[in-house]
């Protein structure tokens, strides 16, 4: 059987199509994945996201320990902020990716892969001796939904008692949204401006306060054309933006190095922590393969696994791809050597038995001053 | 779902259990169109992308003669029956949601001149045992 989050009603009475992914059954779209994608680049969507595990880590060596546990500086973290980073294993790879909030030096909440809560638990508790931290799993008494799109302030700006505007991105704070206790943060995973809301004490069997919000949040961006958004716009809004799945661009054997997330790894932090070693070496010498964001120049659609070719020889995989309803072409990413990761560098994707030409671009792959956080037009409606 | 979907499933049309449709073109014997049902174009749903066959091409009925995707999802397409390929439908490269919005006309793949038309028919679905193949399906999704 697989789980249900709180507002399987919702999903279920709504949703055009239910998948099961990472043992939830969760919707894959609700009107259909190119209308929900298009509703968060141009306007606001809202999407269940409470499979996500959300994890305690609390005690007075809550920070020590995270600077153990991840690559990140921890201790230069501020009180009320969120930050992304990755749990690494002692060969540097990446366990799992995860935004974690800081509510101070003692307390912290991680926010990790549904598919990997078991596996993440598991590696917290068993490098957690010597530290004086409690780790705990709260995911079910909590509900996170995510707001995401240019508009996604003024909807969430209706029901939210907290100033949005005044709030910087990564900021989080507690609120009350549609008058239910939540924390809310300037957070997301589609490249839009937007916000996750946790809603507090809200146990499975009882999901009436999630509702509640979920419900007032599709109200209050009525006036927006606001659509509830599955799992397949979830997916290719993040491909868009350039971050990583874990399970496809991410897993166990791919350091953040080798997964161009360079930027969460602190080369200052003067402590020891699992998977420096071979950080700070393949810092300094460089992978042999790295991930790069690659646009289809010929037809096709690259998908998962499918090889990155050069003179007929396999030299690489794409570890995601789809069509971008934004670009109207294929766009991947994919694992390939160094010397073929430059911006402008070319290579064959073999589709079905065809190899069709791809070239290196710069991730997001839209243009960033039309779309995402850095948008210089304020979408008007 | 809130409404329950409803599928067209015209008369005069075979169909197969992979989900194309097969019509003969007015007037000519043994030349077809071929296409995807209006329910595979339901379950694709955002069909972005299409991939057709070379003119000419022969193929025996069940070879893949090309691919519908969407989004998430590459599905194979597969001859109804054996033939070769007269004519692909050029559209679709510019305009691929023509298979959702007009699957059984302007949403049609490929032009067959088909080599043994008569009696492979037989093997295909009537309207009526389509329509009661795709009830089963619902009816198994929906017990899941």
């Amino acid at each position: 059987m697989p789980k249900k989050t709180h507002l399987y009603r919702f999903h279920k009475e709504e949703g055009g199509k239910l998948i099961e992914f990472s043992g939830f059954e969760m919707p894959l779209w609700y009107k259909g994945i190119v209308e929900e994608h298009g509703a968060v680049r141009n306007s606001v969507g809202i999407f269940d996201v409470s499979h996500m595990g959300r994890l305690l880590i609390e005690g007075r060596d809550a920070t020590k320990f995270l600077d153990f546990i991840l690559p990140t500086n921890v201790e230069k973290m501020k009180d009320s902020r969120a930050f992304y980073s990755a749990i690494c294993n002692e060969r540097g790879g990446i366990i799992d990716d995860s935004v974690t909030n800081r509510f101070s030096s003692s307390k912290y909440m991680m926010v990790v892969n549904a598919a990997n809560i078991e596996k993440d638990l598991r590696w917290l508790e068993s490098h957690a001796s010597g530290f004086e931290v409690s780790i705990s799993n709260s995911s079910e008494n909590s509900a996170l939904i995510a707001i995401q799109g240019p508009l996604a302030r003024a909807t969430l700006q209706k029901i939210c008692d907290v100033d949005l505007g005044s709030m910087k991105r990564f900021a989080f704070s507690t609120a009350k949204v549609a008058g239910v206790e939540c924390i809310v943060s300037r957070t997301g995973y589609t490249g839009e401006d937007g916000f996750e809301i946790t809603v507090l004490d809200t146990p499975l069997d009882s999901p009436a306060k999630a509702e509640r919000v979920w419900e007032s949040l599709l109200e209050a961006g009525k006036e927006y054309s606001i659509q509830p958004c599955g799992l397949g716009a979830r997916d290719l809004l993040r491909l868009e933006a350039g971050m990583c799945l874990y399970g496809q661009d991410l897993n166990d054997d791919i350091t953040p190095i080798e997964a161009s997330l360079s930027s969460i790894v602190s080369q200052e932090k003067s402590v020891e922590y699992v998977g420096r070693k071979v950080i700070d070496e393949q810092i300094r010498n460089g992978t042999s393969r790295i991930r790069v964001g690659f646009v289809m120049t010929e037809d096709g659609i690259p998908r998962h696994e499918f090889d990155v070719v050069l003179g007929g020889v396999k030299v690489g995989v794409v570890t995601s791809g789809s069509f971008s309803p934004i670009l109207k072409k294929g766009i991947g990413m994919a694992y390939v050597p160094r010397a073929l990761s430059e911006i402008g560098q070319k290579f064959m994707i073999k589709i079905r038995n065809l190899e069709r030409e791809a070239q290196v671009t710069r991730m997001p792959f839209y243009d960033t001053s039309k779309y995402g956080i850095t948008r210089k037009t304020s979408s008007s409606t | 779902m809130t409404e329950r979907e409803e599928y067209s499933i015209p008369e005069g049309f075979y169909y197969t259990k992979d989900h194309e449709w097969v019509r003969r073109k007015t007037g000519e014997s043994d030349v077809v169109l071929v296409g995807i049902t209006d329910y595979a174009a339901k379950m694709l749903h955002d069909i972005v992308y299409v991939t057709l066959p070379q003119e000419g091409q022969i193929l025996s009925q069940k070879e893949v003669l090309g691919q519908v995707e969407s989004v998430k999802t590459v599905a194979d397409v597969y001859m109804p029956v054996s033939g070769s390929i007269l004519k692909t439908n050029q559209e679709l490269t510019l305009k691929p949601e023509l298979i959702s919005e007009s699957p059984y006309e302007s949403g049609w793949m490929v032009e067959v001149k088909a080599s043994n038309l008569d009696n492979e028919l037989k093997s295909l679905l009537s309207r009526n045992q389509y329509s009661e193949y795709v009830n089963q399906l619902k009816a198994s999704e929906e017990e899941a």
